[in-house]
């Protein structure tokens, strides 16, 4: 961050404070600090430069009256900055767009203290259309508590890499929602370790009478870690194609002449590259490695067969 | 350009003086306070100034400026400064804390902006939640939400086109975020996704338009990729076979005819306006699936895997 910004968002947090504290007289400063994120030594210099404010002809009278010798902070005069400044669009958007998010979680208080809380911020920010939708997998729910309870879960996973149906006991974790999906961070009893699973891609679920100590969530793992052994694959992709780039995560585009790119994206299984191929096209090609060149045709031939044209 | 704690005190000190007054104040009467502590020449002191003015503005501080008997008066307004109480009860503000962070806006203007909201609410009340989401907020999202807002028309470039729309809404749906509203060249309305928007939205007039109370953002997104653009809906049948339907269930309506065959797969009736998108869910099955009828429905599948087939087997 510049230090410009820096700035800024140290006069965001005292204008912030100064109401509030002029409503809480003699809160302590742990609580402060605790309160507005920052460390004691911190919220000593905002102290300090509160102190410093005034206005016009700068009588005693006219500057913010401070106590804040002890453990407490006391204003008792704050002529000015009563209320915050109001939200900025980008806070505002923030504030709807993760509130009515948590709230199109499936399993949400609907009528909740979240739910009165965005109506307020609505009526005073003047909007009502912000809307978000999650998809909604059939097993979300068995996932979710099987994590809060540690319920160890046999489940029939499908795997699209391989396009292969197993059945395997896994230690879930809190679901989560990233790159338009819902993924358990597990442990997997067949493979004997973590990995990602795809929760629409749990075709059935039933609990055992086994249990795992649950874990609290802290950050989920990234979604994506692509295995340092994946094959490196690229694609001459027709700009009709750019989704691939936009949804997927290439490790490297290139624009080529006439709106089209080359790609290059980790690939871990066949029929994820069939799958791909066979959307982008006849106008989409495997340039490098050469042994992947005909993935696309061959299995486009195998899916003809089915149509008893080839 | 240093931002030591002067240059913050000065800040802080301008804006009071700057609230504080009715009449709004000249550069001059600004620069040549001593409170204030501006340098003294002239020219390092214009300088700063405009800087100072340009770092309250970006905080989102409404500094007037009112040309009256061919001088400029700097003031801010203290309705248009102060955020109105939103009485928020202390659970409801812990209810915003565990939502903001929950969700994920990514690196940009989400995370940062959540909290400085939060703060100007009342702080940050509680614990916070575990997380739960990750829809990144991209940049056309906040001048569009602010345009929305406002009731103002905004311009941007999509796709290579230039386009004007008045933005009704805003919503995220599969992970992406939507801009819905009324497109002023044709007249109907659109849905744009807004991380293909390129370059700056501009917003044009406030209370340009109104939207109706009945309006819904997500109802002009289709659900389905056959379900995209406008025409008539054919009926089409698919097969899908033994072992691969149970991923349907996330992919088609409840209400979508699906009938079982003796050999275990199924046979299910879709509703389709977009053919293209139509044969990207079906080969998404690999050889697990077949569009069973009407032909035309199933030339495009043929036509497009024997383009892909190429000439040598």
């Amino acid at each position: 961050m510049s230090p410009r910004r820096e700035a800024e968002g140290d006069l965001q947090r005292v204008l912030a404070m100064v109401p509030w504290l002029g409503n809480h007289r003699g809160a302590t400063k742990a609580e402060i600090a605790a309160r507005f994120g920052i460390p004691l030594d911190q919220l000593e210099r905002d102290l300090a430069l509160i102190m410093m404010v005034g206005v016009p002809p700068y009588s005693p009278g006219d500057y913010i009256d401070i106590d804040y010798e002890g453990d407490t902070v006391d204003v008792s005069f704050a002529p000015y900055f009563t209320r915050p400044l109001r939200l900025t669009a980008a806070e505002g958007l923030a504030l709807l767009a993760a509130g009515r998010a948590l709230l199109a979680v499936p399993g949400s208080d609907e009528h909740g203290p979240l739910a009165t809380a965005l109506d307020k911020l609505e009526a005073v920010l003047g909007v009502s259309e912000v809307v978000v939708d999650f998809a909604a997998p059939d097993h979300l729910g068995a996932v979710r508590d099987a994590a809060e309870h540690g319920t160890r879960i046999e489940v029939e996973y499908w795997s699209a890499g391989r396009d292969a149906l197993t059945t395997r006991r896994i230690d879930p974790g809190p679901p989560f929602f990233a790159l338009g999906e819902w993924y358990t961070d597990a442990y997997d009893h067949l493979r004997g370790e973590s990995r990602m699973f795809r929760v629409d891609r749990i075709r059935s679920v039933r609990a055992t009478d086994e249990t795992f100590p649950a874990v609290p969530a802290g950050a989920p793992n990234a979604v994506y870690n692509p295995r340092a052994d994946d094959q490196r694959v690229t694609l001459e992709l027709p700009a009709s194609a750019s989704w691939i780039a936009e949804d997927l995560p290439a490790e490297s585009v290139e624009e080529l002449p006439g709106g089209g790119q080359r790609v290059v994206l980790a690939v871990s299984e066949t029929a994820w590259l069939e799958r791909l191929l066979l959307r982008a096209g006849p106008e989409a090609r495997v340039v490098d490695p050469p042994e992947l060149v005909d993935v696309g045709p061959a299995a486009a031939r195998r899916l003809l067969v089915r149509y008893q044209v080839a | 350009m240093t931002d030591t704690p002067d240059r913050r005190e000065r800040l802080l000190n301008l804006l009071a003086a700057l609230l504080e007054s009715r009449q709004g104040l000249t550069r001059d009467e600004i620069v040549t306070n001593v409170s204030l502590g501006y340098p003294p020449a002239p020219e390092s002191a214009r300088k700063a100034f405009e800087r100072d003015k340009a770092s309250l503005r970006a905080m989102g501080v409404p500094v007037r400026e009112e040309n009256r008997d061919n001088e400029f008066r700097y003031r801010v307004d203290p309705n248009e400064y102060y955020l109105p109480d939103l009485e928020l009860a202390e659970g409801e503000l812990e209810a915003l804390h565990v939502a903001v962070t929950a969700i994920g806006l990514g690196a940009g203007d989400g995370e940062g902006a959540g909290a400085g909201a939060l703060m100007k609410l009342g702080g940050l009340e509680g614990t916070g939640g575990m997380p739960v989401a990750e829809l990144p907020l991209v940049d056309a999202l906040a001048p569009l939400f602010d345009a929305s807002r406002r009731r103002a028309a905004v311009e941007f470039e999509y796709r290579g086109r230039s386009r004007r729309i008045e933005p009704w809404g805003l919503t995220s749906k599969f992970g992406r975020w939507y801009v819905v509203g009324q497109d002023l060249g044709s007249g109907e309305m659109r849905v744009f996704r807004a991380d293909r928007i390129a370059g700056d939205v501009v917003a044009t007039e406030p209370d340009a338009f109104t939207v109706p109370a009945d309006f819904l953002a997500d109802a002009y997104l289709a659900d389905q990729p056959w379900e995209y653009g406008g025409g008539a809906a054919i009926p089409v049948w698919i097969r899908i076979d033994a072992g691969h339907e149970t991923e349907l269930a996330g992919q088609v309506n409840a209400d979508t005819p699906i009938v079982r065959e003796e050999d275990g797969s199924v046979v299910v009736e879709l509703s389709v306006v977009n053919l293209d998108g139509l044969r990207s869910f079906v080969l998404g099955y690999l050889d697990h699936a077949e569009v069973l009828s009407p032909p035309e429905a199933r030339a495009v599948v043929i036509d497009w895997l024997t383009a892909i087939a190429g000439d040598t087997p």
